[in-house]
């Protein structure tokens, strides 16, 4: 059978973004596999140094828009540890509360997603329809709903709307009764198990040494994750598992994700009950001492990381962005080969991509 | 499934026991060995030395995942800051390297992990630093017939 | 070219063609038949508005997400916003659509591909610029490696300002597509 380079991309019905993936194929067997980005490269990092600090902040926002909080938080958390400021204790503990909403959220929306490119359609619309809720807190939250330009270095940008404490709970109790809904439409799909349980294997070495993160590394049984093994905020307080699943396959990886909707619920409540009262923001600073900060956030797709030069002005000189898809997508290969092409949609939809924060 | 704990606090905490490794493993290139805060240290490496140390940080001090490569553009060099991770000591090391302006070349390290291919394609792509014995050292972000590299100061858009 | 059937001529007159032969053919007869003379005039009056009622409530765009507004866009289409029920399907191929939905910035990278999408789309096509990447690059309109605007190569037919756009904008944009639709009646045979 001849073998041949085929071209999935860069517009495809694979809902997740603007990429190229050439597979090389003999019959139905994918061989090699090829992934090209830089269809999203706007040139985040040099426009950067043209910002002052405060105005990076929405820049941030739409480095990965399935999940903006966590990089401005990121931006902003390396940017305090490049100024040495310290955050008030009201102002953590609403971020993990903004963070933890957004995880469900953005899990909910991979969800809907992954249920799309395998053809269920059902899956599409309930957790749309549940990830609205959330959207509606961070609405009333912040005041937008996708790219919410939220945090401020020093703390949030104000305090919580009246009746969130309440609202919040609530959707807590309702998203742990439609986890048991979700598991049972899933898990009781058998052409779901069919597709997804022992495809796409990426073993515990390759994860590793590949610098793969997030959900996908925890689908291959490794147990770490940011929030526990190298802690920042108040997340020490907090108390949840890790989720990790010891089969390497794409069923391991959407138990992962399932997992942690339920452990991001049960952070939420802890740290709406353990709020204390006070300031929700320290004024920081106009201008940067000369040094570097490093930030690191658990991403809901892996580990994300920046990296500041700071030079004395009140611009930065240098930002690096670490994105955990850039990296992931490199070991897309190693998943790919020796499966047929129509589990590449399913391979590809377990990774989560989000090619914003990818191109940067 | 867990990975194994952190070693034990005996002769010194873990941050310290890296940064003496590294420094008696090679004394002429290793310098400036500090503790920023708890679980991050950070070591100045010539660049000569770079692939061997980064071997050694991966088969026996345990570090097994790079987490990041940057690429800074000061006046007088080009700096790479490697950011690796140990997840068995929960460790980050920020290793700096320095490299001319004139002559912007290092080792690849993407044979001693397999994570820094990516990362290193995107420095040559946006700032022009070569990386010998890469397997594929081509543009990633860019179309294929930039000029140019963007992130370079004298770069302006 | 009008062939007999040598065989059976009791049967009656029988045309054969070869293929390229009838498509010359049935250009020549259609275009002095329908659309040069009355005939073509008069079911173009019975007709375009039925038609166009059809096109105006069955517009389709392509599946193309490029930014955050592509999230509005896919949200547009959920159970809360729905814009299913203005007929509005998204379709994966862009042979069988009819809007371009432009919604984040165009990089450099992208430009050759966007404009062979919108070369792909038969006629009567239409383009919606979403968002403010789109319109003119929006926060990134100084960076080095995109295009400031759609409309620089591409023409646009509607703009939806906002960043990100509400999925509310985007399914106003979608009624006042129909509006356009209406207000531009053009006969399918001739054209006027």
């Amino acid at each position: 059978m001849a073998e041949m380079w085929i071209n999935m991309g860069p517009q495809h019905p694979m809902t997740h973004g603007l990429w190229n993936l050439k597979v090389k194929v003999d019959g139905e067997t994918v061989v090699d596999a090829e992934p090209e980005v830089g269809y999203l490269h706007r040139g985040v990092e040099k426009i950067c140094e043209d910002r002052t600090y405060p105005q990076i902040i929405p820049i941030a926002d739409r480095l990965c828009y399935g999940s903006s909080l966590t990089w401005s938080h990121l931006y902003c958390m390396t940017v305090e540890d490049l100024m040495d400021l310290k955050v008030p204790p009201r102002a953590e503990h609403i971020r993990v509360v903004a963070i933890e909403m957004q995880r469900i959220a953005s899990h909910l929306m991979w969800l809907a997603a992954y249920a799309v490119d395998l053809g269920m359609m059902a899956g599409f619309l309930y957790a749309m329809r549940d990830r609205e809720i959330f959207i509606d807190l961070l609405q009333a939250l912040s005041g937008s709903r996708i790219t919410y330009n939220y945090p401020r270095i020093g703390g949030v940008a104000h305090d919580l709307p009246p009746n969130f404490q309440r609202d919040a709970l609530r959707a807590c109790d309702y998203m742990d009764k439609k986890l048991k809904e979700y598991e049972d439409l899933y898990d009781g799909s058998t052409v779901f198990l069919m597709r997804n349980q022992g495809v796409g294997i990426l073993r515990r070495e390759d994860a590793m040494n590949l610098g793969v993160t997030g959900p996908t590394m925890r689908g291959s049984g490794i147990a770490y994750d940011l929030r526990k093994d190298h802690p920042y905020s108040v997340y020490p307080d907090m108390d949840f598992e890790v989720a990790s699943h010891p089969d390497c396959d794409c069923y391991a990886r959407y138990r992962v994700r399932m997992v942690e909707m339920r452990e991001s619920a049960r952070i939420i409540r802890q740290a709406l009950a353990k709020m204390p009262q006070g300031k929700w923001r320290t004024i920081a600073p106009r201008t940067a001492p000369e040094g570097t900060g490093i930030g690191r956030v658990e991403d809901p797709r892996g580990e994300g990381m920046m990296y500041v030069v700071g030079d004395g002005t009140d611009k930065p000189y240098r930002l690096k962005i670490r994105s955990p898809i850039f990296v992931s997508v490199s070991a897309a290969p190693k998943m790919l080969i020796g499966y047929k092409v129509a589990d590449v949609v399913a391979i590809m939809g377990t990774l989560d991509m989000c090619i914003g924060e990818t191109d940067r | 499934m867990d990975i194994e704990k952190a070693p034990s606090m005996i002769d010194g905490n873990p941050e310290e026991k890296v940064l003496r490794s590294l420094a008696e493993g090679f004394p002429r290139t290793i310098s400036g060995g500090e503790k920023l805060k708890s679980g991050v240290i950070r070591a100045h490496v010539e660049r000569t030395d770079l692939y061997a140390v980064c071997q050694t940080l991966r088969d026996s001090l345990g570090f097994e995942h790079i987490s990041m490569i940057s690429a800074v553009d000061y006046p007088d060099r080009f700096e790479l800051v490697y950011h690796i991770t140990s997840y068995q000591s929960r460790l980050l090391l920020e290793l700096v390297t320095g490299t001319p302006k004139d002559d912007p070349g290092v080792d690849s390290v993407s044979s001693v992990w397999g994570g820094a291919n990516w990362q290193e394609r995107e420095a040559y792509d946006l700032m022009g630093v070569v990386f010998r014995n890469h397997p594929k050292l081509e543009r990633i972000l860019l179309p294929m017939d930039t000029m140019f590299h963007p992130l370079r100061k004298d770069f302006k858009g | 070219m009008n062939g007999e059937d040598q065989a059976s001529p009791s049967v009656g007159q029988v045309m054969m063609f070869k293929s390229k032969e009838f498509l010359k053919w049935s250009d020549e007869v259609m275009e002095v038949v329908l659309k040069r003379s009355a005939v073509g005039g008069s079911i173009d009056v019975l007709t375009t508005d039925f038609f166009n009622w059809a096109t105006r409530n069955s517009i389709y765009p392509l599946h193309f997400g490029i930014m955050c507004c592509a999230l509005e866009m896919a949200v547009a289409s959920a159970p809360r916003f729905d814009a299913q029920r203005f007929g509005v399907i998204y379709r994966s191929t862009p042979r069988q659509c009819d809007v371009l939905l432009v919604n984040g910035p165009v990089s450099k990278k992208l430009k050759p591909a966007l404009r062979r999408l919108y070369d792909q789309m038969p006629e009567p096509k239409w383009v919606i610029a979403m968002g403010e990447c789109a319109i003119s690059g929006g926060p990134f309109w100084s960076g080095y490696s995109i295009v400031q605007g759609v409309d620089k190569f591409i023409p646009v037919d509607i703009y939806i300002p906002g960043c990100p756009a509400r999925p509310e904008a985007l399914i106003d944009s979608f009624l006042k597509l129909q509006k356009l639709i209406k207000e531009n009646k053009k006969g399918l045979l001739t054209g006027r």
